[in-house]
């Protein structure tokens, strides 16, 4: 009787395993392609004080990853963006931040190599001002700061694994900081510095089926 | 550049009216005698370890006002820009290289980094060069090599007085005297110096060279007490004041920010030498120096910033020199130091932060037989705010025929924390309020910090925080020398340095608005490797032709296991990350894989006297700027680049002297990444010598 009962939920779980691999294998799945965005606006500057001082609006420029559009700053109470940028800082729509369902973290590996989101992925929340999914600072998220040459760099071989304010996943690489999608030389003019910061450039991928594979 | 070759050439012919013969001597390794390499008295001939000499006329020669301008110009050095001139030596930062007038040392160094415009060559009889780790004989700081500038003479030399002008204002004037009797020997020198200084890059508040007036006065005097005795005295004083006046225009705003800055270097040594046989003599040394640096200014912000720096450093020393018999010499020698820092940097920069050493040294040279030399030597430094230190070193010469030598050395060398390194105590307002913290006050300040409520995390470095040992190397250098007559010379060396115990600043935690708080560690592992070629020959006896080259490999040790690990990533040119491989990296920043230069001497026979010199440096990682924590490929390089020089000078049978020179003839600048070389500029030289009658 023992043996029956056992060989029974053998059979079961052996069996619904199948069914549950056959499930989730049988729609034949599109090859994702990464999307490449250049250049967008994050709180740029838009003029100089009397004492030389960088002027900005400070508001976030919200994008919507499902759409890959830029979604206007009236809608940044809703779900219908997924990831926000202003100047250095990065914000995902959950938590804090939003009402979507948005969490993120750094992966340190190459776009490329990241198919599928590792299952013990640890997906943070903003908890602003003390933390954020993406943390802040230089050298602890996406990106390194020059000091002597006063330069932003993102840093090379991180992917921001981002869970969309809908509950989609997305795979995300930053290349650069500046207008014209690379980071200035240290011998670019001070000036050039200040107005061409703050321009994002990134490319992704996005999952729209709800798994965590690419 | 043909157009440069033609003047050289058609210069010397055009004044060389006169064709008189003369016998001069060619500058080459003649058997000079050489201090420094064993802190005894040796001929070149019989040295174990690679050493350079730079003497008075090629110093004279080539118009060199201060120490900066004659090593540029050596094989295996290269000058560094930032925190004044220093001194790479085979790729080790200037940190490791002791710089030593006449066997004692200069203490005063900004970030590691001491200032050699601060020396003046006017009263210099030579300068020697030591390659290679050598703690073993003068402790601290001989990690990569020693450079020990000699100024004492034997021989009368009549009054000189020399003035210069040059470019940018740049004026120099000197008066050096000896006068030598039997029992007494004096020698006076003074130096003024002053420039209007030059800015290559007009609309930067950084990176210019400000105007600067520098005195230095020399006096030394030595009296033979007997035939066997005597005692000295030397005082050496140099004083500097560097204005600042600039002016910055920002978006159509000029700011003026005025700065002041007042440096005085003195030193001082009183010694006593006994000779009791031929074979024995000892002698007693004692030391004062001290170093004053303080920065007043304004900032661009209006803000005032100051900053000072007081540096003493005081020694006595015995060492006595034993020539057992023909075959077996022996040195050994004692000696205390005191050594003291007052810094606005610390916490107060009314408490003095001391550290005392108490070392004893000893070497022995043993003959075995004329064609070869075996010299070992060992110090022990005992010191009381780090670890202590032991330095062996292990050389050795070996003569195959009259014509090729071969000489290998192998030496252990450390470097001592510095006072900054255990006693900082900095926090940046301006700069988002990040605080660095010396090893003696990270853990009090970060504990009193935390009781206060004040730090948000602590790092697991924080808890490897502990004192700091001396950063140590081991050194090995084989060389290889070639003189196939007398009027040519080659060597070829190798030469590898291990460092360890790097001692490196890290994140050891953050307060609760996320600034960050630095300590330093015990912790990079690094090396540098290379060949080193020099050539000499002379021509006939009006021309000869002297050239160097270093090639030059170097590398952070653990970067390089992280790049072998596949954990370190680049961008290609799509700004899309990679895996670097390690053909991409190129090792330690500011370091030229390839250097050389290139002399030609004339002279003529009535005194009239030109050269030529080209020195190149290939390219150099500056920036890392493509998002990983190493110099590779992918990073902002300057450019390497070819600087020209001559100069013409004559000699009048009524004492006077000419000499004008022409540097960087090209005209080669870039104000970023070489804020210091100016462009071309001129200089014209009068000396006037009394003629003995």
């Amino acid at each position: 009787m023992k043996k029956t009962v056992q060989s029974i939920a053998l059979l079961v779980i052996i069996l619904t395993s199948i069914i549950a691999c056959t499930k989730s294998d049988s729609p034949t799945v599109l090859p994702i392609t990464a999307i490449t965005v250049r250049d967008i606006p994050a709180d740029t500057v838009v003029g100089l004080s009397a004492q030389g001082a960088p002027i900005t609006k400070g508001v976030y420029t919200f994008y919507s990853l499902e759409k890959n559009v830029i979604v206007p700053n009236t809608d940044s109470a809703s779900t219908k963006w997924d990831i926000a940028f202003m100047a250095t800082r990065i914000i995902i729509n959950g938590g804090s931040s939003g009402t979507g369902q948005g969490g993120a973290f750094v992966y340190t590996g190459l776009f490329d190599d990241l198919k599928t989101i590792p299952t013990d992925s640890v997906f943070k929340t903003d908890n602003a001002p003390t933390s954020y999914a993406i943390t802040a600072g230089s050298g602890k998220g996406w990106y390194t700061y020059d000091g002597l040459n006063n330069l932003i760099t993102p840093l090379a071989g991180r992917v921001l694994v981002i869970r969309t304010a809908s509950g989609k996943y997305v795979k995300m690489e930053i290349t650069s900081y500046y207008k014209g999608g690379a980071t200035l030389p240290a011998s670019a003019s001070d000036m050039e510095k200040l107005t061409k910061q703050r321009y994002y450039s990134f490319r992704f991928a996005y999952q729209p089926n709800g798994t965590k594979t690419f | 550049m043909k157009k440069y070759f033609v003047i050289l050439l058609v210069i010397p012919a055009l004044l060389n009216a006169q064709q008189r013969f003369i016998n001069d001597t060619l500058q080459m390794q003649g058997d000079s005698v050489v201090v420094t390499a064993n802190r005894t008295e040796r001929k070149l001939s019989n040295i174990t370890v690679p050493v350079n000499i730079v003497n008075a006329k090629q110093i004279q020669q080539a118009g060199s006002l201060r120490l900066t301008d004659i090593l540029k110009e050596q094989p295996g050095l290269n000058m560094t820009s930032g925190f004044g001139a220093g001194v790479q030596l085979q790729g080790l930062n200037p940190d490791y290289t002791i710089i030593l007038i006449n066997g004692e040392p200069l203490v005063g160094r900004t970030a590691g980094v001491l200032d050699l415009n601060r020396i003046a060559l006017g009263n210099i009889k030579k300068i020697e060069i030591v390659k290679g780790p050598s703690s073993s004989l003068y402790g601290s700081e001989a990690m990569a090599g020693v450079i020990n500038i000699i100024t004492e003479s034997v021989t009368n030399i009549p009054v000189q007085a020399s003035i210069r002008y040059g470019t940018y204002e740049t004026y120099d004037a000197g008066i050096n005297n000896a006068i030598a009797t039997q029992s007494v020997f004096y020698q006076g020198f003074y130096n003024y110096f002053s420039t209007n200084g030059f800015s290559i890059r007009p609309n930067s508040n950084s990176r210019v060279t400000t105007p600067i007036r520098r005195y230095t006065l020399n006096q030394q005097l030595k009296y033979n007490i007997s035939n066997n005795t005597n005692i000295a005295v030397g005082i050496r004083v140099t004083d500097e004041k560097i204005t600042n006046d600039i002016s910055v225009s920002n978006g159509g705003t000029t700011i003026n920010s005025l700065g002041k800055e007042h440096n005085t270097d003195q030193n001082g040594s009183l010694s006593l030498h006994h000779r009791f046989s031929n074979q024995l003599k000892t002698s007693f040394r004692t030391y004062y120096t001290e170093y004053n640096a303080k920065q007043d200014l304004i900032t661009i912000t209006g803000a005032p910033y100051y900053d000072l720096l007081n540096h003493v450093f005081k020694r006595l020393e015995n060492q006595t020199d034993w020539n057992i018999n023909k075959k077996v010499n022996l040195i050994f020698g004692a000696g205390a130091v005191w050594e003291g820092v007052k810094s606005s940097r610390y916490d107060s920069e009314q408490i003095r932060r001391t550290n005392t050493i108490q070392y004893a040294f000893t070497q022995i040279e043993w003959t075995p037989w004329d064609q070869f030399i075996i010299n070992g030597g060992i110090r022990f430094d005992k010191n009381e705010t780090f670890a202590s230190a032991f330095s062996p070193k292990f050389s050795a010469l070996y003569k195959i025929n009259t014509k090729h030598k071969l000489k290998l050395s192998i030496g252990q060398g450390f470097k001592a924390p510095d006072f900054r390194q255990i006693y900082l105590d900095f926090t940046n307002a301006a700069a988002g309020g990040y605080s660095v913290f010396g090893t003696a006050q990270a853990q009090q300040v970060i504990g009193n910090l935390t009781r206060l409520g004040q730090i948000g995390t602590l790092y697991d470095s924080y808890y490897q925080l502990k004192t700091l040992k001396p950063e140590s190397s081991i050194g090995v250098h084989l060389s290889w020398e070639y003189e196939p007559t007398v009027n040519s010379f080659v060597s070829v060396q190798l030469f590898r340095n291990d460092i360890q115990n790097l001692i490196q600043v890290q994140q050891v935690g953050a307060y609760i608005t996320g600034a960050q708080i630095f300590s330093y560690l015990n912790i990079g592992r690094a090396f540098t490797q290379g060949i080193e070629l020099e050539a000499k020959q002379k021509i006939n006896t009006h021309i000869n032709v002297s050239t160097g080259y270093q090639y030059l490999v170097t590398g952070d040790k653990d970067q390089i296991a992280m790049i072998k690990a596949g954990k370190v990533y680049t961008r290609d040119a799509s700004g899309y990350s990679r895996l670097l491989s390690l053909s991409d990296y190129v090792g330690l920043p500011n370091n030229n894989t390839h250097k050389a230069q290139l002399k030609i001497n004339y002279y003529a026979a009535n005194g009239l006297f030109a050269n030529f010199r080209i020195l190149y440096r290939s390219n150099w990682a500056v920036n890392n700027t493509n998002g990983n924590d190493v110099f590779d490929q992918g990073d902002e390089f300057a450019n390497g680049y070819i600087s020209l020089h001559t100069s013409v000078g004559t000699a009048y049978k009524n004492g006077f002297s000419m000499q004008v020179g022409w540097d960087n003839i090209t005209n080669y600048t870039d104000p970023l990444n070489l804020p210091n070389l100016p462009g071309s500029t001129f200089f014209a030289t009068l000396k006037y010598q009394f003629i003995k009658k």
